[in-house]
């Protein structure tokens, strides 16, 4: 046969058409061996880089799941508070004191909180986790300030809010409270107050709207001394005008109907 | 007064999404701290406070910028590395050269030494709790650093680099200090993305001599990767679409491979002629992939080219 002959040599017009036409021959040597057949195994991760990978990550589970009971337990706390705190709006001056005494306990509580965190989380990785709780901890920060505006008409600090939840000096690297966040509770603290210069008027406390309007102004003189990035502090500090601009609405309306006393300001 | 604020306010209000924000912005700055320092006693400690508070956000910005652009930086020239290694990878080796891999990795080892160096000056950028606060910025360069280091640990090892030697190439020459703590997501991600170099090296690499056994080991080698990170990758959420991916490349080179196999082994060809075949199939096989993203069309396209040849 042609085939035969030609087999020995090189490429050949024949070996083309068989090619393309394959004959039933051809099949047969199909079971030969393959490029398939003739590879080894080649090592990809070796079983104690694996099992050590494996360890790292099923470590980084429990602790995720540590943290997440204790953010649950915060976050029983902080509704708890705000719950609390959304009383004042119906709330009148004399009984205030009163009311926020009520919540005192349950602030001081987060206590646990962070110093439970403080010992779960690995040094140096406050920053891995602070996603988890960093909102259920503005919120405590945010009840903190409340508080603190509604007893004293002051400015809860940084530190004043790291000191009553508990989070220490030397838990820095575990356990901190980041300006951001902070920042962020100031915020919820002019939302509320807007709120709150609204709701005053309804109970007939006429003077509290223009507390609340110098307070808040001076928190925005603040804010606008920050050069903020393009994220979510920005966008709501942005919103602070609607704030300041309702209780200015607020205050226009009493003043211009003299229903505050001439000289409401604080000494 | 309160009629003047509410004015500055709306004046604010309508300027803010316009070109003169920050000036309009300067100007309530200056108004409302003019009429507050008149107005209230609370400023200078707000003011204080705030004082700190910007410094304290400036610095933070400023660095997460410099770690941005130093990120760039490293993706960049590794990138450039991988480039380069995919070049040497496709030379013609030596006749005398035992281990053409080896010396192509020797060239990417040096390369990725500018990227060490920019590690070491990042050091104090990134000490202590600051890894984790950067770590968004700096894990994009970071796991294409590792992309481009274990491509070349592959082809001068044919092995995955283990995750200890990634560390040791970012710490001093003691081995005392770490340039940058390795985490072992940036770890698994980084090798995630060697499995779409691996497939770019077998199939650009399989019309040359020896390629075709080459893509048949990197084809067993990308399916062994993609085996041991499905284990992992429910505890990292970017591994999930990332072994997305490495799935679509083991099937490109699956596909390649498959073409290899029945063409050698229903003929008796010489090697010339399948390399022929077999980089016409590739030319194609690219076509065919951006249409439909890679899936079981290369049987089809086998025949057009039969046909063609005719």
């Amino acid at each position: 046969m042609a085939d035969k002959n030609q087999s020995k040599g090189g490429p050949s017009y024949v070996q083309v058409v068989t090619l393309i036409f394959p004959s039933p021959t051809s099949r047969e040597i199909f079971g030969r061996q393959t490029f398939l057949s003739t590879t080894r195994t080649l090592e990809k991760m070796d079983s104690d880089q694996v099992e050590k990978i494996n360890g790292l990550l099923e470590r980084d589970v429990e602790l995720r799941e540590n943290i997440k009971d204790q953010v649950n337990e915060l976050d029983k706390k902080t509704r708890t508070m705000v719950g609390l705190l959304n009383k004042i709006h119906s709330t009148p001056p004399d009984a205030l004191p009163a009311l926020l005494e009520s919540v005192r306990p349950t602030l001081l509580s987060c206590r646990d909180v962070t110093g439970a965190l403080s010992t779960i989380i690995p040094p140096n990785q406050f920053w891995r986790w602070k996603d988890m709780w960093s909102n259920s901890m503005r919120t405590a920060v945010f009840a903190a300030a409340l508080i603190e505006y509604l007893s004293n008409r002051a400015l809860l600090s940084l530190s004043q809010a790291a000191e009553l939840l508990g989070i220490k000096e030397e838990f820095s690297d575990r356990m901190t409270l980041p300006v951001e966040d902070y920042l962020h509770s100031l915020i919820s603290l002019v939302n509320e107050l807007s709120r709150l210069a609204v709701n005053a008027v309804t109970l007939g406390n006429f003077e509290e709207p223009i507390r609340i309007s110098m307070f808040v102004k001076d928190l925005f003189a603040g804010f606008s001394m920050l050069n903020l990035k393009n994220d979510t502090l920005r966008r709501r500090y942005d919103s602070l005008k609607y704030d300041i601009k309702k209780i200015e609405e607020v205050v226009y309306d009493v003043s211009l109907r003299k229903l505050a006393s001439p000289s409401p300001r604080p000494s | 007064m309160s009629l003047t604020v509410v004015l500055v306010v709306g004046w604010a209000l309508w300027t803010d999404n316009r070109n003169g924000f920050h000036l309009a912005r300067r100007h309530v700055i200056h108004f409302l701290m003019a009429t507050s320092t008149t107005a209230s006693v609370a400023l200078p400690t707000v003011t204080h406070l705030f004082d700190d508070f910007r410094a304290d956000l400036d610095d933070h910005n400023d660095r997460r910028e410099r770690l941005i652009k130093a990120s760039r930086d490293i993706t960049n020239l590794s990138k450039k590395t991988i480039f380069l290694l995919h070049r040497l990878a496709l030379e013609q080796p030596a006749a005398d050269d035992q281990n053409p891999g080896k010396r192509a990795a020797q060239q990417g080892y040096e390369k990725l030494r500018e990227v060490q160096n920019i590690y070491s000056k990042l050091q104090s950028e990134l000490v202590g709790d600051r890894f984790w606060r950067y770590q968004r910025q700096v894990s994009p360069g970071l796991q294409e650093y590792i992309e481009a280091l274990s491509f070349a640990h592959y082809l001068e090892h044919g092995t995955l680099i283990p995750f200890d030697e990634v560390q040791k190439t970012l710490m001093d020459s003691e081995g005392v200090e770490q340039y940058v703590p390795l985490s072992v997501s940036d770890y698994l991600l980084g090798l995630s993305d060697l499995t779409g170099e691996l497939m770019r090296f077998a199939i650009s690499g399989i019309s040359r001599r020896g390629g075709r056994a080459k893509a048949v080991e990197v084809c067993a080698f990308v399916r062994g990767c993609k085996a041991d990170f499905e284990r992992m990758s429910p505890y990292i959420r970017d591994l999930r679409k990332k072994q997305i991916v490495t799935a679509q490349s083991l099937e490109k080179i699956e596909d390649a491979a498959y073409a290899i196999a029945v063409r050698s082994s229903e003929y008796d060809l010489p090697p010339e002629l399948l390399d022929d075949i077999v980089a016409q199939s590739i030319s194609n096989y690219g076509g065919v992939l951006r249409q439909s993203a890679g899936h079981r069309k290369t049987g089809d396209l086998s025949d057009d080219e039969d046909g063609d040849m005719m």
